[in-house]
């Protein structure tokens, strides 16, 4: 079976700047890959190719085994891609229920006027804030009014909730107490165990060593490191973050 | 529908800490939550005072009055606060306003179908709504910057086409009169289109997808770029809506007082972005209601006609509205979802 998506040779240049220089990157159906570096080396350029924010300057992307251009964030969506953006995910001043359906609203058709099936999606939006055990449970409760582990526990959920087949979530937990992240990296592993990938981009290598199965280094704009969990440690990665170790004294140690 | 929502999730396991989720609580901000009822209770606590002062405000002539005299600017109000909840601001409505009355009547004296003149009215509108948005949008100006342009460009139109002065009209405005007609009781035709197109776009905001998304491109623009709404597409539309119905308001002018002068329509902006905020609009977008700005031209059309029938001299009216701005502003910002 073909990667869930495979990118190769991709290349992102920002005026004179190189923010990826020839990456190949993949991930399989249900994996949980952790995409770690310094600030600067390419994460976030790297999720947004894949969710259709930026286009590749060079390089191939296979989805499924097919090659394949990521046109817009929309078309990302209906690959079953989604994104989980640090406090980005959701509009704060929108209810619940809007926000869970936002851009793929139930509607009702009376000839040509498309109208917003708001009880359906009201009683959708209540079982599935009961289903992911939020405790406020209105579902017109404004956004910016649920606490941060909520509103992050929604975004997520909300990916899964629409059949998404891969989630990237860029610095979920960077703004969680403990016990929220806990929820966050629970809300992960069931992805998993659902068949749905996830990549996880954080600054915090021990949430991602916590949940996954393969982790990835970037440093200005190369990967260095690509390697199952179980052959490092999360000192291990850290060094290689902060240039105290070479990748291959991590790896062959393993 | 696509990708139809199939799978919950079942995760058992501690509800997450730090929601709020008393009921009371709940229901009471709910509650407070409708901006509308602030403005509601002023309307209200002006009508008593203003009545306290002179009883003849509580007549059917007056109220009718305050319902005429805030229709054409409601139903630009209407259009501001569609646009000014897409997260952008028109202060072109005033001028968009007179050009239209002026348009109007050139084209009837110069023997244009009525009917056709309101199509060609309300297509160059459009036009100018779409004008905008390219400078917005393509031209990366604020909007607040680039209909400020607008606004001074189309006036200066305005200023050397009339040489200053009025223009009337001189030929029947036929089917158009509709625009503005008193019916029985004294209350006109406009009160009714203002009725009719607060509650359509009312509609358009709260029970349709574009209102959906609407709401989204102006309180949360990176959330609605990322979930694939096209904030060209939703914004460009908000600015001809404004546009256009900046010209339906400039249409009921044309036909009310088959005139138009070279300055109708210049302290329209104030008080149509006024009326909106006063009803509720955040500044910033993304917050507000059709009904809050509709109400919000009520109150302050009662105000006009209130303090006319106080006696108190005319010049203070524009002070009232700016206190009643500044008061409004606050209490939104108190109330506000934003910085919880």
């Amino acid at each position: 079976m073909p990667p869930l998506i495979e990118l190769r040779g991709i290349v992102k240049r920002f005026g004179a700047v190189t923010a990826l220089k020839g990456v190949d990157f993949h991930i399989d159906h249900g994996e949980v890959v952790g995409l770690v570096g310094d600030n600067g080396a390419g994460k976030s350029t790297l999720a947004k190719i894949i969710v259709g924010y930026y286009k590749p300057d060079e390089g191939e992307i296979y989805y499924e085994g097919e090659r394949i251009e990521i046109k817009s964030p929309a078309h990302a969506r209906r690959l079953g891609i989604e994104i989980v953006y640090q406090d980005m995910a959701l509009a704060p001043y929108m209810s619940v229920w809007r926000n869970l359906f936002l851009s793929r609203e139930v509607v009702k058709r009376i000839g040509p006027i498309r109208i917003l099936d708001k009880k359906r999606m009201r009683e959708m939006a209540r079982s599935f804030l009961a289903e992911i055990g939020v405790r406020r449970r209105d579902p017109d409760a404004p956004i910016g009014k649920l606490s941060g582990g909520e509103r992050q526990s929604i975004a997520i959920a909300r990916a899964v909730f629409f059949d998404a087949k891969l989630v990237v979530l860029d610095e979920p937990t960077s703004a969680l107490s403990i016990k929220e992240t806990e929820r966050v990296l629970d809300l992960i592993r069931e992805m998993s165990r659902r068949g749905i990938a996830s990549i996880l981009i954080s600054h915090n290598i021990y949430h991602v060593y916590n949940v996954a199965d393969r982790i990835v280094v970037l440093d200005h704009g190369r990967k260095v490191l690509d390697v199952e969990k179980d052959r490092v440690t999360p000192e291990d990665i850290i060094d290689v973050i902060a240039h105290r170790k070479t990748p291959q004294q991590v790896l062959g140690r393993g | 529908m696509a990708g139809a929502p199939t799978s919950f999730l079942s995760l058992k396991g501690p509800p997450v800490e730090g929601g709020v989720s008393e009921l009371g609580v709940s229901r009471l901000s709910s509650v407070l939550a409708y901006r509308e009822v602030g403005v509601l209770a002023a309307i209200l606590g002006f009508l008593a005072a203003f009545a306290a002062v002179n009883p003849s405000m509580l007549s059917a002539e007056a109220i009718t009055r305050v319902l005429n005299l805030a229709s054409d600017r409601g139903i630009v109000a209407v259009g501001v606060a569609f646009l000014m909840i897409g997260g952008e601001f028109d202060l072109s409505v005033g001028s968009v306003y007179g050009l239209s009355a002026l348009t109007f009547i050139e084209l009837v004296n110069h023997g244009v179908d009525p009917l056709l003149a309101v199509a060609l009215v309300l297509a160059i509108a459009a036009a100018i709504g779409v004008g905008n948005a390219a400078l917005t949008l393509y031209g990366g100006i604020p909007s607040f910057i680039a209909t400020l342009g607008t606004m001074w460009i189309i006036r200066a139109f305005i200023y050397v086409y009339t040489g200053g002065l009025s223009r009337f009209a001189e030929a029947d405005l036929g089917a158009a009169s509709l625009f503005y007609r008193e019916l029985a009781g004294g209350l006109a035709t406009s009160a009714l289109i203002f009725a009719a197109v607060a509650a359509v776009f009312h509609f358009i905001l709260t029970s349709t997808p574009f209102g959906n998304h609407l709401q989204a491109v102006g309180g949360a623009p990176g959330v609605a770029r990322a979930l694939g709404i096209s904030i060209t597409r939703v914004k460009t539309l908000a600015f001809i809506a404004s546009s256009v119905l900046a010209a339906v308001g400039g249409l009921v002018y044309a036909a009310r007082f088959k005139s138009v002068e070279a300055v109708t329509g210049v302290e329209l902006p104030l008080e149509v972005i006024a009326a909106s905020v006063i009803g509720g609009c955040s500044l910033q977008g993304g917050v507000g209601t059709i009904l809050g700005a509709a109400l919000g031209a009520l109150l302050v059309s009662e105000i006009s006609v209130g303090l006319v029938l106080a006696g108190v001299p005319g010049y203070w009216y524009i002070g009232f509205i700016g206190a009643l701005l500044v008061v409004a502003g606050v209490i939104n910002q108190r109330l506000g979802w934003r910085g919880e």
